[in-house]
């Protein structure tokens, strides 16, 4: 019979940690209701922000020219008009009724809205029919048409904005606490799975027969990779839908920005899991059951839901020196510094700096890490990590 | 061979394994026997490298064993454990294949050893769904499952059935014949008796005996005799100077003689003190044997 390798024996770990609870139905049905969720967001705000859109009737030609211009004046004011032609006013009116038509032009004589005019709209015409009437009126005089073309087409006031609103920084805002929050939530899911699947192999005794066979260290690494390629996976999959339902609802105005966003959090989800997870790993060798797991993940948790915090107001205020600091350790990095590259507040060698510091001490823990866990793990009770650490062999 | 040579462990100050040394043939079955606390454990976790030893090593066919060695192996620990949540055949093919097999093979001799353990129609329920009997049959499954080279099983028939213990008697009877060599502690000495041939007795640590049953039988000269009396009156032997109770049943005992007590002086007074039903001369049993290399 063909034996495995060595280097197959983690894979094999590593694989059975990612279908076994892949196929697990409650992480199915907890992905599908974040999908549902997630897409029911995206497409409900775009249903919300959706431009304002009207629909005009008109009756006759002259309503009719006087119409494109109303769409013109929409367009420029930011709203967008439909215009439909009725034969005649009592053909229009049930259409009012109805609300299929917002309102209808009769002629030039005339705006029927159903009870609530439709404000915006009305002013469009209203300023348009104005112009109209005081064109029609100054061509009556002996005013030369360039001079009333001159009246008539004064320049609007210009505006100055004491605040203007960054669009692209408004939607990057919106996608880094989205990365925020989905960051949080993952190595925190994740970073549990790995603690409460070191306790489910001790508590049941299963560990004495995996050991018997390979090493702690290999376990380990399995169970850390197989978990950590659950969460890239469905970390992709939600924002791949995320992606795809902005897409198709149009509400994506700087898709570049978004799908970098992913990457992002994608690179610090990798990055952020194997530092937690060597923790978490170590919070759940040391306990004897899933019962006593919540006293050593306290602190852990902690710091995951501080990062939060940081992470969170550092959407606000990116370069505050708490979001400055907090976006260089490495226990916080993962969950700040996403949003302040996000925000294009820094420049990529503070990003990778940051990011070389967080592997660096994650490759520091992990020796460290793993002797606590091999040491621990056969052991019954509640272990004290000095003991561990000090005990030979 | 399996060679256990000079094994000593302590835990604190407890001393576990003093100087253990003893071997394993390729062909035999040999049961390790002693009281709770005595070091067989211990003994088999460090043959399966799950324990480490102060010193001494274990050697499977003249080569240390290693992690490579160990993967060919089959342990059952006295701690039973599986994945609970896991599927039956998921979970053989798993440990299968960590032990080396191939994914086709891994399947192939799952199913068959959980037919021969008689839980093929549970293959798709998960593990705890099982009763505690028919768990400690995948148990069974799952450290024989990748065809090992010895077997190392540390009380296989506690908290098994009748059914269960003849199943797994015949299996391990089978494997024996096709030259997998196994050692397995056992309190049911009266088993270890009609599975092996040979036995390790091991008492606070240190072996006390071992070898063949029957050369530790032949060895043992104490002249033993099985009485049973019929409504005897309790302690009717007190009368007979030389006469020892070895052991003690409803109705009977069996009496330990010293030379100057002949055979018919014990048969004469049982017939004093009641209806004989049973006289014999008998061979130390095991439960005997181990009493005795304790007592000395």
């Amino acid at each position: 019979m063909t034996v495995e390798s060595d280097r197959g024996t983690y894979r094999l770990v590593a694989r059975r940690e990612f279908l076994e609870r892949a196929r697990d139905r409650s992480f199915l049905i907890s992905t599908a209701i974040t999908l549902l969720v997630l897409v029911g967001f995206i497409v409900g705000t775009s249903l919300l922000n959706k431009g304002t859109r009207f629909d005009l009737g008109v009756v006759g030609a002259d309503a009719r020219a006087t119409a494109e211009q109303v769409v013109d004046a929409g367009k420029a004011l930011g709203f967008e008009v439909t215009v439909r032609d009725y034969p005649s006013e009592q053909q229009a009116e049930p259409a009012v009724r109805s609300g299929s038509a917002d309102a209808v032009l009769v002629g030039s004589t005339e705006v029927i809205v159903k009870s609530q005019p439709p404000q915006q709209l009305l002013a469009a015409i209203q300023s348009v029919s104005t112009k109209e009437r005081a064109r029609e009126a100054l061509e009556r005089t002996d005013l030369p048409p360039d001079r009333i073309d001159q009246v008539l087409n004064v320049q609007p006031l210009p505006v100055r904005a004491l605040e203007p609103v960054d669009e692209r920084r408004r939607q990057s805002s919106v996608v880094a606490f989205i990365g925020v929050l989905a960051l949080y939530g993952q190595l925190f899911a994740y970073g549990y799975w790995v603690a409460s699947g070191v306790v489910e192999e001790k508590a049941s005794r299963v560990v004495e027969v995996l050991l018997a066979t390979i090493r702690p260290t290999q376990l380990l690494r399995g169970k850390i990779l197989g978990i950590g390629s659950l969460g890239l996976c469905q970390l992709m999959v939600i924002g791949g839908a995320g992606l795809a339902a902005s897409a198709a609802v149009g509400s994506l105005r700087f898709p570049a920005g978004a799908l970098s966003a992913i990457g992002i959090v994608l690179i610090w989800f990798v990055i952020g899991f194997f530092f937690y997870s060597a923790l978490f790993a170590v919070a759940g060798s040391i306990v004897p059951r899933q019962e006593d797991l919540q006293a050593t993940m306290t602190p852990l948790t902690i710091l995951i839901i501080a990062s939060f915090f940081i992470g969170v107001a550092a959407v606000q205020d990116p370069s505050s020196t708490l979001a400055t600091v907090a976006s260089y350790l490495p226990f916080s990095a993962p969950l700040v510094m996403p949003t302040r590259i996000a925000l294009g507040d820094i420049a990529l060698w503070q990003a990778l700096l940051s990011a070389a510091i967080s592997i660096g001490a994650t490759f520091a823990l992990i020796p460290v890490a793993t002797r606590v866990y091999s040491r621990a793990m056969l052991r019954t009770g509640r272990v004290r990590i000095r003991e561990v650490l000090r005990v030979e062999g | 061979m399996l060679e256990l040579i000079d094994l000593s462990r302590r835990f604190g100050d407890v001393v576990a394994l003093d100087s253990v040394s003893f071997s394993v043939a390729e062909d035999e079955m040999v049961g390790f026997v002693g009281p709770n606390g005595a070091g067989k454990t211990t003994a088999m976790r460090i043959a399966l490298g799950v324990l480490e030893p102060d010193r001494g090593e274990v050697r499977w066919r003249g080569k240390l064993v290693d992690q490579r060695v160990r993967r060919r192996f089959g342990y059952m620990p006295e701690e039973r454990g599986l994945y609970p949540k896991m599927r039956v055949l998921d979970q053989l093919v798993y440990l299968a294949r960590l032990h080396g097999l191939a994914r086709g093979d891994a399947a192939t001799e799952s199913l068959r050893m959980l037919d021969l353990l008689g839980v093929a129609g549970r293959v798709r329920d998960r593990t705890e769904a099982l009763s505690l009997g028919n768990q400690q049959r995948v148990q069974l499954a799952a450290a024989l499952v990748h065809r090992p080279e010895v077997l190392v099983l540390d009380e296989p028939f506690s908290g098994l059935d009748p059914v269960g213990v003849d199943v797994l008697s015949g299996v391990l009877r089978e494997r024996a014949e096709a030259g997998v060599p196994a050692l397995f502690s056992s309190h049911q000495l009266d088993l270890v008796e009609r599975l092996c041939e040979s036995v390790v007795l091991i008492n606070r640590g240190r072996i006390v005996a071992a070898g063949r049953i029957a050369d530790l039988r032949s060895r043992d000269h104490r002249r033993l005799v099985r009485v049973e009396i019929l409504g005897a009156a309790p302690g009717w032997y007190a009368t007979l100077s030389g006469a020892r109770v070895v052991d003690r049943f409803p109705d009977g005992a069996i009496l330990e003689l010293s030379d100057s007590l002949r055979e018919r002086d014990v048969l004469d007074a049982a017939r004093t003190a009641g209806d004989v039903r049973h006289f014999s001369v008998v061979q130390p049993s095991l439960s005997e044997i181990f009493r005795e290399a304790v007592r000395s």
